[in-house]
Parts: C-alpha cells; structure tokens; sequence
C-alpha cells in the first residue's frame, strides 16, 4: 500500500482549477473540524445548510454539497441541474460535500480529488487537535539510518581455493537443503525442538552464526574453570553459545538427528522456574531463551532495548520491533501516545466464528446470516484479520476511563495499536490457549486460521493507521511522520510454521520450514517433505515471517551486530 | 424504507421518527462509500488479488482430517534422508550434571531429576535417586500441559550443590553429547 496519489483530474476540475485563482482559497476559510478531527465546510460555525431546490418537508439533508463557484447548497438529486444551468458561467461543476469535506464534480457525477485541497484539510485537522502535552512520551530517538547500497561480492582466487578445499558440509543433495535436521525428543521437548528448527531457518539469524558472529570457542562468558564452589555462577553458560553449536551440528552435513542436551541443560540453568519434565508452551520458551540471550550477550555500550533500539543484541536485532499504542479522548480528541518495544505479536483468534477444523466450507466469503450447506455460519478466520483486529481503534470499557489531559477529568477513549518499527522476522503468535480465572479451566482454541505465505505489513503501520484516521488525505510530503523513512519494505515472506495438535493437556509441536521454496515438516527427529496444502491445512499456533527485501544500513563500528 | 406501502396512515412523530433514522442511515452509507472511494481512486486498496489468490489456495487446500497429533505417530516413517528412527531416541548423550550416559529419548527426566528440578523435585537436593517418584519415562507420554507454568514452588530453591562442571563447558566438547 503506498502513499496516496491523485488520480488525474476530470477536465471540469483542471478548468476550475485555472479559473479560480488562488483555487479553493474561499474554502480554507469554511473548513471547520470536529472534535475527533473530521472535517466539514460551514461559512459560519453554527450554520446548518440546506438544500434551496428541494421542496418542504421532503428536504433531503444527509449529503449536501456547496458549489464551489457560488456557494449554493443543494443535494445530489439537484446537482446536475445546477451545473447544467450555469454553462454560461463556467466552473459550477465543482461542489463540495458540506460534511465530508470531499470534492464533487456534478458533470462527472463521481467523487473527485486534488491535492491542494487534500493538504488544506490536512492543515486544517493538525492545528485544530490539541497538541500532545510536554509530558507525553517522546518518540524514541531513532538513529536516521542511512541506507547503504548494495554491493555484489566475489571471492577473489585465495579466497575461492579456500572455499573449495573446505569440507563440503552443506551436502545440498536435491533430497535436502543444508542445515536441515532432525532433533531428537528428549522427553516432552517438542516445545523447544519446534522453536529451535523456526531459529535454526530464521535467515538473519542463521548467518549470523554461520557467519561467526558468535564464536563459542571464544566467547568471554563461557567459564574455562571446572572449579566446584557453593556460589559458582552457574548461569556462566552461554545459550548464545549452545545455540552456536546447534546451528554447527545443524549445518555440519551430518542428517542423523541431533539431540540438543546440552542446549536444555544451559536453558534449565537460566530459567529455573520453566526447568520441570513438563510440557511447556513453545511461546514462553521462544521469549524465555531470546530473553537469556540478550543477558548472555547483550552489549551494554549499545543504548538498552527498552529505548527501542535493537541493536544491543542479535535476539533484539533479528525479532524486536517496536508497537505505537494511542489513546484518544473521545471529548476533545487529544490523544496519548506511548511506545514499546515487542519481539512479537500475540494475536486473539477470533473464537465463535469458524466452524471447527473438520467441517469442510470452501466458500470463501460467506455473509453473515447465510447458510452455508453444512448448517453453519462459518466465516473465515485469516491472520490478515487477526492483525487488522489488532490494529483496529477498540472503545475502551467505561471502566476504564482514560483521564484526559486536556479536559483534566476521566473520559471514555479510543485506543489504537499501530507497528511502529517492523522487525527482520516477524512472530505472530496465535493465542490458541485460553485461561479463564473466573471459570477456572483452561481450553484450547481449534479454530483453523488461514495464513499467506506472502505477507505485506503495510496497512499495520503507524503511518498507514494515522494517515487513515484522518481520511486518507493526500499528504504533500511525508516529512511530518519520520517513520516512513524506515519502512522501505513491508513485504514478508514465510518461512516457518509451528503447529499445535492435540488437547491441552498432551498435545504436539511440529514445525513446517519453507526451504527452497520446498516444504519440510520437522517432526522431533522425523524430518520429511510435504506438500503445501499440509501446511495450509495445519493448525498454525507460531507463525514467523522474514522480510522479503534486507537493506543494508550504515553502521559507526567495524564490528556492528 | 418509505411508509406509502403502509395502509393506515402514519403519525408526524413516527413520521419524523423515520425520516430520522433514513437520513442516519443514509449518511452513514455515503461516509462508507465516500472512504472506500478515496481508498479505491487513491490506489491505497492493498493488493486485493494477491490476497484472493491466498484465499483460492487455501479453500483448495485439501481437509483430509486433522494432523495426527502426539509424537508417536512417527515410528517406521522413512524420513527425508532415507531414515528410520524408534519412537523413543536411542542416541546416548553423557549428562552434564553427573557424566552418566543416558538415552537422549530419556534424557529430560534423568535431568530433571539430576538437578534436582521438576515439580516433585525435593527441596534439599541430593543426586541420590529419587525413590517414591513415579513418574513415567517413557518420552512420548504427556504430563500436564502448563503453557504459563510459573511453578513458583521448591524449584526456585536453591541451585543444587551437587552439580559439578563435569558435563565441561569449555571448548572442544561440542559432541561430548551426541555419541553415535
């Protein structure tokens, strides 16, 4: 979705445009804004405009536009009449909506856009909303990251020699692509076999430590030491490091399953309070061991994660994204803003709108009310949904009022959430597990969710939210919002799938990999091919998407994460 | 929405009443019709084909049942490579705690025992073995599911003093766990 751009204009609006000089000068003066920033055309503040053709009491006034050239009122039946009647005096086709402050040209009889007048409302809704208070937090400071060409890169003959004398680990046959391998259940570890085959294909992640990025031969917090003692750090393992040496066993060429011990017994040392030969939810332990790492590893000259930048560890810099959070009083329009960084996004399925998993409706848009043969309604719950959901303005409980800086009491409030920043890999986590204190049970959410393989996070960001909160106007420049100078491209592409099966209590983890645009589905140690339709038909539970497009940015140190 | 197919005559304030709710109504409709115009003419309509053709593929997706679930459903698959594998992993993997070799299929139980963790573990931690736990080994059974398990209970103890580093951490032991 880019930025809105106006289509050419009718040639009754380019001959009022040149006939009117300053164009829709007179109208800048008319354009008033309502509380929550909608803008109307009223001369006077309380004027209630009426349509002058039409008769009493059959005056129709639910859309009324005002001739741009001589200020009558009338609504749409009486349009084409007005214009039609003044061809001696051109420039009456023109009118505007009184309302909606949007442009008509009674000959076309359609809806018309101009730029000009697009960025006279915009000027006119942004001096008219209050402005946020000193105290209101600042957005985070974003270093301007210029971009950095690309440059294509050959080994030169040393190099070449070295690489071809190496190892040929990758044994890419056509059964396999590298790095793909089974992991072995220790007992009840599908959780973590799931998450490590979703990291072990995360592209930035995986060359970064293919790339040697993190080399656990020397990495400074392994402890060489065997020495015993009561209050020895026990947390001096590394999980950045085990997590090296998964991605090494992965990529070694070696296709016998691999049994991540090690990795497990570091993991238990960090988070005690997880360590337990228990299932565990794949998504707490996802958060747990990026959360660990970014303690093994995180670089404290880099300014902290919680100021939104990610670049104190490689965890922050491949996951972490950051979500605009803003809450609009619904008297005076002021609104709050807040930021925060996220790693991912959990997402409510819509429950009580699909039918369950078994029951076939290939319909794909099924209204409301109708039925389908099955006897159910059965609407269709898509991740495009969830996430339009989520970024949706939601009426908080008037329980929850919102105090209002301006108007200094509680008041009822909007809110909305926006992505701000969008990370290299985005984590959706579909909410499938639902806990009820109240009802004290918890149960599983079967709903089937359809998800694309191609994914575009346009219309999720802060700036397609915003620009769409006032009217999706033509912005003449997109200086005002310095967000888009960092959305160079929303576009994501799938690349693995962690499926739940079974009950809550007892249930499955697999993970489906997309390589080479081959499906594989990672079973523990079972690794074999699927066709695409499998995975569609899976009950997605963690979904991971890359960016599809990597820019390279410009970077102060030689070393930059 | 009009009146005139009703025969007996209408009162002004149900009249009014109507005329009311027409022109919400109706004003509603044109402020839908007037954005969705903008967003159409403006070309900010998202790639609506490609979200079709998502749609296409997953309708035609076929619904065969759901996916087996538990791990146990794997045993005689012939997987990617060419290999065959028991339910249970046979591999031997050396314990980091203890240095006993265990089977990685059995390996979470034994350390969870071994560091003296787990639910049933016993708050003064010793690595004799545990009598009186009943626990299943077997890997493919299930304990309870906890997703938000925050056991805030005897785990949180006191790290065992009976782990030594003889499970190494230092370099040059990357396959001391996967003995083939």
């Amino acid at each position: 979705m880019s930025t809105p751009s106006a289509p050419p204009p009718c040639p009754h609006l380019t001959a009022y445009r040149l006939a009117s000089r300053p164009p829709l000068r007179c109208l800048r003066c008319c354009l008033r804004v309502r509380p929550l920033g909608r803008p109307e055309i009223r001369r006077e503040p309380r004027e209630l405009p009426q349509c002058s053709p039409c008769s009493f009491p059959s005056r129709s006034s639910s859309r009324l536009y005002a001739c741009l050239s001589c200020a009558a009122v009338f609504c749409p039946t009486h349009a084409a009449s007005h214009a039609s009647a003044s061809t001696s005096t051109s420039g009456h086709q023109i009118a505007v909506d009184v309302d909606r402050a949007e442009l008509f040209c009674a000959a076309c009889e359609d809806q018309v856009y101009d730029p000009d007048f697009d960025h006279a409302v915009v000027l006119a809704q942004s001096s008219s909303l209050p402005l946020p208070s000193a105290s209101a937090s600042p957005s985070p400071a974003l270093r301007k990251r210029r971009r950095v060409d690309y440059r294509a890169w050959a080994p030169d003959p040393a190099e070449f020699a070295l690489m071809s004398s190496a190892d040929p680990t990758t044994s890419a046959s056509a059964a396999a692509p590298a790095g793909l391998r089974g992991l072995n259940n220790l007992g009840n570890t599908c959780f973590m076999n799931s998450v490590l085959q979703a990291l072990l294909h995360a592209p930035p992640l995986r060359n970064y430590f293919l790339g040697d990025r993190h080399n656990r031969f020397i990495c400074p917090r392994r402890t060489p030491m065997r020495r015993r003692s009561a209050d020895a750090d026990d947390k001096a393992a590394c999980l950045a490091c085990d997590l090296d040496e998964i991605y090494s066993a992965a990529f070694s060429g070696e296709r016998t399953p691999y049994s991540p011990a090690k990795f497990l017994y570091s993991w238990w040392q960090h988070a005690s309070n997880l360590a337990s030969y228990e299932q565990q939810d794949a998504h707490e332990f996802f958060i747990s061991i990026l959360d660990h790492i970014h303690e093994n590893i995180k670089d404290d000259q880099h300014k902290s994660h919680a100021q939104g930048h990610g670049d104190c560890c490689i965890a922050h810099r491949v996951f972490s994204g950051i979500l605009r959070s803003d809450v609009t009083c619904t008297h005076c329009g002021f609104t709050s803003t807040t930021f925060e960084p996220c790693m991912d996004i959990s997402l409510d399925l819509d429950a009580g709108y699909n039918s369950s998993f078994g029951v076939a409706n290939p319909k794909l848009y099924v209204r409301n009310g109708e039925r389908s043969s099955g006897g159910t309604n059965a609407k269709l719950s898509t991740l495009m949904r969830c996430l339009e959901r989520f970024t949706r303005a939601e009426r908080l409980d008037a329980e929850q009022k919102f105090f209002c800086e301006r108007c200094k009491e509680r008041q009822e409030s909007l809110k909305q959430m926006s992505i701000r920043r969008l990370p290299l890999v985005s984590c959706f986590h579909i909410k499938r597990f639902e806990h009820s204190s109240v009802k004290k049970m918890s149960r599983k959410v079967d709903h089937c969710l359809q998800f694309p393989f191609s994914l575009d996070m346009a219309p999720y960001l802060s700036s397609s939210i915003l620009r769409s909160r006032f009217g999706n106007r033509i912005f003449p420049s997109e200086a005002s919002d310095p967000d888009s100078v960092f959305e160079f491209s929303s576009e994501f592409e799938i690349f693995a799938v962690i499926t739940h099966s079974g009950k809550l209590e007892g249930g499955h983890y697999v993970t489906y990999l997309r390589l080479n645009n081959h499906w594989y589905k990672c079973d523990d140690a079972w690794v074999t091919r699927v066709e695409e339709h499998i995975v569609r038909t899976s009950q997605a539970y963690m979904l991971f998407y890359v960016q599809k497009t990597l820019y390279y940015k410009t970077c102060e140190r030689a070393t930059a994460v | 929405m009009s009146s005139s197919h009703d025969d007996a005559p209408v009162s002004p304030r149900s009249q009014f009443a109507l005329t009311c709710f027409e022109e919400l109504l109706e004003s509603a409709v044109a402020d839908v019709a007037s954005e969705c115009h903008r967003i159409a003419r403006l070309g900010l309509e998202r790639g609506v084909d490609a979200e079709e053709e998502e749609l296409r593929a997953w309708a035609a997706r076929d619904l065969p049942g759901a996916e087996e679930g538990g791990g146990g459903g794997n045993k005689g698959t012939v997987d990617v490579f060419g290999q065959v594998h028991p339910a249970v992993a046979a591999d031997v993997v050396e314990c980091m705690n203890c240095g006993r070799p265990v089977a990685a299929g059995r390996f979470a139980p034994h350390l969870e025992k071994c560091m003296g963790k787990g639910r049933k573990a016993r708050t003064k931690t010793t690595r004799s073995s545990t009598a009186g736990r009943t626990r299943n080994n077997n890997g493919s059974a299930a304990s309870s599911y906890s997703p938000y398990s925050s056991t805030g209970s005897a785990n949180r103890a006191s790290l065992p003093n009976g782990i030594t580093d003889g499970g190494g951490s230092g370099a040059g032991e990357d396959h001391s766990n996967h003995i083939l």
